[in-house]
């Protein structure tokens, strides 16, 4: 078990700069995802750890040791490819116990730890079957059992579930989850898909553009996004921005939003922040921290769209910069092209600076 | 409703005569647009094979005076294959084929396969190497031939090399010399065909997984350990299939051969092909030919079914 240090990492690809700068610490026996769209360096940062690929600049620590110019056969590292690179010509068996075998354990050692694993991952019946004629789930599991065998370290998952149907997803992100406590190795687990992470990491570590965004809880990440990326990326839909600039009234700080009007007086947290900052900002509550009434105060919209997903309703308002999303239950009714007021819990907003995109006030009540 | 039936019935019925009778004509049609090449089939492939199976019975030549469909005049019914069985110069000749072939196969398939590794990574200048390479496979035999008749020359620029790295004067007669001339025909064979090997080694190389290959490693198994668990098992089907087509050609060595040597000294470098050559042209026995030739056709076939099946058996097992 070790942790995994990240230290002002840097890659580059030619001109192409995949990872402008890095710096993470993961802890020992933690579950990190990597989260962000294709293109954000999560796979960079990832193959970095395995050795796959040199850091142009930067160090990387599995505990103290600085890994550097150590081969990638040599880290101690199990890796899960996104398509579990099963090795097809061989059996379940001879998948399971190719790390054993080329480190030349005796043939008894390593069929007891095939045996082992096996029997942990409920493979045991299939040890024979060839390894081409396999359905998904399982090649997940003997990908894990194959490197689980060489008991690394540490553990890196590749978008392990992205060749799966959304159905099978759900069992195999329970799966995993309990793989990993019965481990109890540090894992890294790079995805896009900002459900898997949500449901079994630890922390995520969310990435855009090569650089890091933020770091944090899935609560903390879902309730303050460090910035405007976050904000937007994570939750689905994602939070709701509308430009504005903080005006004082008679019942405290508010923000003016220009067509839309003015919301109610921020909470005091927030409105001390904001204080003497003149320009403009964004104005963010996530479309479930919303209500949605025929009249009254709040921000004017028309309903554009009604989105039926199932268990809810997300009702689309507004257009262009000041569009509005709001997630309701089934039950509460909105009219395609009726005007509606959207009335935000005040103690979920988030302010952002708009230029910079920085969250403004930290986090409000949590 | 039961008349509905009925008559949906009839019409199913219909219907499916009408498809029997569509099957029937497109089956016609089919026939007789196959026709004209089936014709074409029968006469390049079968009419000759029946033809030389009926000259083998015979002792008809050329100069014999008769046309060829006559030649059941000289009807000898198997003398020509039980003087097969006891002729010498034949057998020796199919012993010196398969020599060469046991020799120049395998060195073509280490040689190819080595390059295949170096070029299954990038280097600086690569394509010009490519290029170059591929090059000997392109010059027309009888060329190679005459190339490696002047290099192997007593006066010759492989004497001048072996001179400049010895310090003293080498004058080999590379061809006169039987066992010589054999291994300079062998060179010349290695080095035309060398490229053909890499070429199809390097395509089932290429097309080894890299992400096997990448997991293989991460499992801690260095170079040696992932080209005999990974890359070796993945290319048995082409590996299979480049011997295959290098054994069956090599089998039938002859122009650079003949060039080079003509058979000489001797009989020391008669192949197989070159033997039924000079029967054919110098001695005229087309009889006798004809058996020779049947006889080898029949053992390439068995040694191909042979190498088919074990190609089947390994696709089997990986699919």
């Amino acid at each position: 078990m070790s942790t995994i240090r990240l230290e002002n990492l840097v890659k580059k690809f030619g001109d192409f700069t995949a990872l402008k700068t890095m710096d993470l610490e993961i802890a020992d026996g933690e579950f990190m995802a990597l989260l962000g769209p294709s293109g954000c360096g999560k796979s960079t940062t990832m193959n970095m750890i395995a050795g796959m690929e040199e850091p142009t600049s930067g160090r990387i620590l599995f505990g103290d040791r600085n890994m550097s110019g150590v081969p990638m056969g040599r880290r101690g590292v199990g890796f899960v490819f996104q398509n579990y690179a099963i090795f097809t010509h061989m059996t379940v068996r001879q998948n399971l116990s190719y790390g054993p075998r080329m480190h030349g354990a005796p043939k008894a050692e390593t069929d007891r730890r095939v045996g082992a694993i096996a029997e942990l991952l409920q493979l045991t019946a299939l040890l024979d079957r060839r390894a081409d004629r396999l359905s998904v789930n399982i090649l997940q599991r003997v990908a894990i059992g194959r490197s689980a065998i060489m008991e690394p370290v540490i553990f890196l998952l590749d978008e392990p579930l992205s060749n799966v149907d959304a159905a099978f997803r759900a069992v195999m992100r329970t799966e995993l989850k309990h793989l990993q406590r019965q481990f109890r190795q540090t894992m890294v687990y790079v995805t896009h898909d900002q459900l898997e992470a949500m449901t079994m990491a630890d922390r995520i570590a969310v990435m855009d553009h090569g650089v890091l965004q933020q770091v944090g809880t899935p609560l903390d990440v879902y309730n303050n996004p460090a910035n405007v990326f976050v904000a937007r990326f994570i939750g689905a839909p994602g939070m709701n921005l509308l430009p504005g600039r903080p005006a004082e009234s008679d019942r405290g700080l508010v923000i003016d939003l220009g067509p839309l009007g003015a919301t109610a007086p921020l909470p005091e947290r927030l409105a001390n922040a904001l204080r003497g900052h003149s320009g403009e900002i964004l104005f963010g509550f996530r479309p479930e921290q919303a209500t949605l009434a025929g009249e009254g105060r709040g921000i004017a919209a028309q309903v554009t769209a009604v989105e039926r997903i199932g268990a809810r309703t997300i009702v689309h308002l507004g257009e262009g910069a000041s569009a509005i999303k709001v997630v309701l239950n089934n039950d509460q009714q909105a009219a395609l092209g009726a005007s509606a007021i959207v009335t935000p819990n005040m103690d979920a907003v988030r302010i952002f600076n708009r230029a910079t995109g920085q969250a403004i006030g930290g986090s409000g009540n949590g | 409703m039961n008349v509905a039936t009925a008559s949906e019935d009839a019409m199913a019925m219909l219907a499916a005569e009408g498809r029997a009778v569509a099957r029937d004509e497109a089956a016609r049609l089919g026939f007789r647009l196959a026709l004209p090449a089936q014709i074409l089939v029968l006469f390049i492939a079968v009419f000759p094979l029946l033809m030389q199976l009926y000259i083998s019975l015979t002792d008809w030549s050329p100069l014999s005076g008769l046309g060829w469909w006559n030649a059941w005049e000289l009807w000898n019914s198997f003398a020509n294959y039980t003087d097969l069985a006891a002729d010498k110069r034949f057998w020796s000749a199919l012993w010196r084929t398969f020599v060469v072939m046991i020799v120049c196969v395998p060195v073509e398939f280490l040689l190819g396969l080595g390059l295949a590794m170096l070029f299954a990574d990038d280097f600086p200048g690569k394509r010009l190497f490519y290029s170059i390479l591929l090059m000997p496979m392109m010059v027309v035999p009888a060329v190679a031939g005459y190339m490696f008749f002047m290099l192997f020359q007593s006066g010759g620029p492989m004497n001048d090399i072996l001179s400049a790295l010895t310090g003293s004067r080498v004058a080999i007669a590379w061809l006169s010399d039987p066992t010589l001339a054999l291994a300079a025909v062998m060179m010349a064979d290695i080095w035309q065909w060398t490229p053909l090997m890499f070429l199809i080694l390097l395509a089932g190389l290429v097309g080894v997984p890299e992400d096997q290959m990448k997991a293989a490693t991460l499992l801690g198994a260095n170079a040696w350990q992932r080209f005999t668990t990974i890359v070796l098992p993945k290319m048995k089907t082409i590996i299979i299939i480049a011997l295959a087509i290098r054994v069956i050609e090599n089998f039938k060595i002859f122009d650079t051969l003949y060039i080079m040597t003509g058979g000489g000294p001797g009989v020391a470098t008669e192949t197989i092909s070159v033997y039924i050559y000079k029967l054919t042209t110098q001695d005229l026995i087309w009889g006798y030919v004809a058996a020779i030739a049947l006889a080898i056709l029949l053992v390439l076939s068995i040694a191909t079914v042979f190498a088919m099946k074990r190609m089947a058996a390994a696709r089997e097992a990986r699919a």
